[in-house]
């Protein structure tokens, strides 16, 4: 009777240091998930910023801008055009 | 062992009087009591201060969402948030005795007057915002000042990359990211984010390790893809702006629209501002003219007409008219030139207001209202944009004479371009008024049928017959199109007072290529003072523009003289590039 009282003992000893110990690891892994999600959230918005520069340098209208004043470039005449048909 | 003298005599065993242990017993007995008492305090009652204590730990947060993009028809941005920074200030913690260097390059920072934050940070509150949507840079270089004090929160700030070009059609938010016009207004519910929130506990080092539950998860935004094609919109932009300078008129506007879908390709204004830079802006850079004023649209009208008595057997394009003298009442109906007889196309190429006069007196008000109305003519598109205006068309029980012919040639009767540009569609798509969209589309919607096909078709030519030589606009001609429109030049109305001698609306309302028309084009240019005020010197050079860069844009193979310029698709450069593809 006595050893099984005892055996009970420990293992409820094992199981309230296990909880502990669970405890701490879920806190520790909710704050790494924590730190990805705002790390995530920091990744988007400098996606979002990335993107608005890359936009606002592939404007068409800048690039026509460019392209006429630093290398003097011009749409090409209508008679110096050639179209022709694309064989599908 | 000895056992000690001491303990073994048995006459110095102490007895102790009973009362005494009992005593003891009782006093543990009553400090547990106390005890579990205090416990139950704790528990119950007086549990405040732990529960104080408690909240240090817990902290309540808010999950920001992103407001959804606005995109052109190629997934181009038009309008993004991106972070920025609310700068706080502190007044119990900011150094009264701060270095005047610091102060100076705050200053500079917050672009601000250093006068004006030292007298901001002497109000009693708690805290100031000092200034909001800080870019993420300079935030940064404010943060390396390091002042005791100062500090910043995270934000959403709304840019526009295409500026001015595109602003009246995206329109902005205010600080908060509510929009206050364009799209932005008008698909506030769908692009606004809902933000979430959460309860949780924080360690010592600041780190989220629990989550308490009243878990809502942000929501970000919808994105929206406008019908707009960017490229396009930039071109009539320009275009328009630079109508509007050579000419020294007042303002300018244009419209692109497909003609076989409805959709909005560019909408474009001048006078125009920045979204970007809001500040000193006024009602006439606001005004998004193309919808929201209304004129009279003059011989930009004349083709409803004519295409209204075709489409009802009453003539045939070469159907001569004795032009001659008009004379309605005491008002006598001009035109620029003097002719004797014109064909229906000619009354069209030469825009006589007498022929098309002659021609609205043989038809009954009742059928030109309804001919006006089933264009558009009368009522506010349905398009989806705040602000959209219906224009004046007045009931046909009142027209007289007189009026029914001044309709004709587009007087007594006001529309916005865009209802101009709208009305043309029925004439690129075989008769059938296209319904509008700001949004991009996947199929081609139904339209409704107005005017049989065959007179769309008979009309075409003679739009087409106006940007050919004797036309009056030559200058709409595109190399490498054939295209067709009509000019329109109206004298002002000055409301009660008449008509103004010299300030003049100058349109040109077309459609492009005419083979297979694909786009239909209005533009207008208000009050121009130099360089001739004729639709056909002013308006018509800016259509032409457009559509030749649309055309390109959309890619659209040429229709006219084509030989020389098409290769056959055995030539072997085509073969290399077919490969290619």
């Amino acid at each position: 009777m006595n050893r099984a009282v005892l055996i009970l003992i420990i293992a409820l000893m094992g199981c309230a240091l296990m909880l502990v110990t669970s405890q701490q690891k879920t806190r520790m892994l909710f704050a790494e998930k924590n730190r990805l999600e705002l790390q995530e959230r920091r990744l988007n918005l400098e996606y979002l910023r990335l993107e608005y520069e890359q936009r606002d340098l592939s404007k068409s209208s800048r690039i026509i801008d460019l392209a006429q004043k630093q290398l003097h470039m011009s749409e090409p005449k209508q008679d110096k055009r050639k179209y022709f048909k694309v064989q599908e | 062992m000895k056992s000690s003298p001491a303990t073994s005599a048995s006459s110095l065993v102490l007895r102790l009087p009973m009362w005494r242990s009992r005593m003891v017993l009782f006093l543990m007995f009553m400090g547990f009591v106390a005890l579990l008492g205090r416990a139950f305090w704790i528990q119950g009652p007086g549990n405040s201060f732990y529960e104080q204590k408690g909240k240090r730990v817990e902290r309540f947060e808010i999950l920001p969402a992103v407001r959804g993009k606005i995109l052109d028809r190629n997934g181009i941005i038009l309008a993004t948030s991106l972070e920025a920074k609310t700068v706080i200030a502190y007044p119990e913690t900011f150094p009264a005795d701060l270095p005047a260097t610091k102060l100076q390059a705050l200053a500079k920072l917050l672009e601000m007057n250093e006068k004006d934050i030292r007298k901001k940070i002497t109000e009693s509150k708690s805290q100031i915002y000092l200034k909001r949507q800080v870019e993420p840079k300079v935030a940064k270089l404010i943060k390396e000042l390091d002042i005791p004090g100062i500090s910043m929160t995270s934000e959403y700030r709304r840019y526009y990359p295409e500026a001015e070009s595109m602003a009246h059609i995206v329109g902005f938010t205010d600080v908060v990211e509510k929009g206050i016009d364009g799209m932005e207004k008008e698909h506030d519910a769908t692009l606004e984010g809902k933000a979430g929130q959460r309860r949780v506990i924080i360690d010592r080092l600041g780190r989220v390790v629990e989550d308490l539950g009243d878990y809502q998860a942000p929501r970000n935004g919808q994105d929206l893809v406008l019908s707009i094609d960017s490229k396009i919109q930039d071109l009539a932009f320009k275009e328009v702006k630079a109508a509007v300078l050579l000419h020294h008129a007042k303002a300018g506007g244009a419209v692109v629209l497909d003609a076989q879908t409805g959709e909005v390709l560019a909408l474009a204004n001048w006078p125009s501002y920045d979204p970007n830079h809001r500040t000193n802006l006024t009602g006439e850079q606001l005004r998004n003219r193309v919808l929201t004023d209304t004129f009279e649209p003059g011989s930009t009208m004349k083709p409803f007409t004519i295409a209204l008595s075709l489409d009802k057997g009453k003539i045939t394009p070469n159907t001569p008219f004795e032009i001659g003298h008009l004379q309605i009442g005491n008002k006598v109906i001009t035109d620029t030139h003097s002719y004797s007889v014109l064909t229906v196309s000619q009354i069209i190429q030469k825009s006589s207001n007498i022929g098309t006069s002659r021609i609205a007196l043989q038809l009954q008000p009742e059928d030109m209202w309804g001919m006006f109305t089933s264009v558009g003519f009368g009522q506010a598109p349905k398009i989806g944009f705040p602000g959209a205006v219906s224009g004046r068309l007045r009931p046909y029980e009142k027209w007289g004479k007189l009026d029914q012919a001044t309709m004709s040639f587009g007087y007594g009767i006001s529309v916005s371009l865009f209802q101009l540009a709208h009305a043309y569609t029925i004439f690129a798509r075989d008769g059938e008024l296209t319904p509008i969209s700001m949004r991009k589309l996947d199929s081609r919607p139904v339209g409704t049928k107005v005017i049989s096909a065959k007179t769309a078709a008979e009309v075409r030519s003679m739009l087409e017959l106006v940007t050919l030589e004797g036309g009056t606009a030559p200058k709409a001609a595109v190399e490498g199109y054939r295209v067709g429109g009509k000019t329109g030049t109206a004298h002002k109305s000055m409301g009660k007072s008449g008509y103004s001698g010299n300030k003049y609306d100058g349109f040109f309302s077309g459609i492009a290529p005419m083979s297979a028309p694909r786009i239909v084009v209005a533009v207008i240019i208000d009050e121009p003072t130099t360089g001739g005020y004729y639709g056909g010197d002013t308006a018509a050079p800016v259509f032409s523009k457009v559509v030749s860069g649309a055309l390109k844009v959309l890619n659209v193979q040429p229709d006219n003289n084509l030989k020389d310029l098409v290769m056959n698709s055995d030539n072997s450069l085509a073969q290399k590039v077919a490969l290619k593809q």
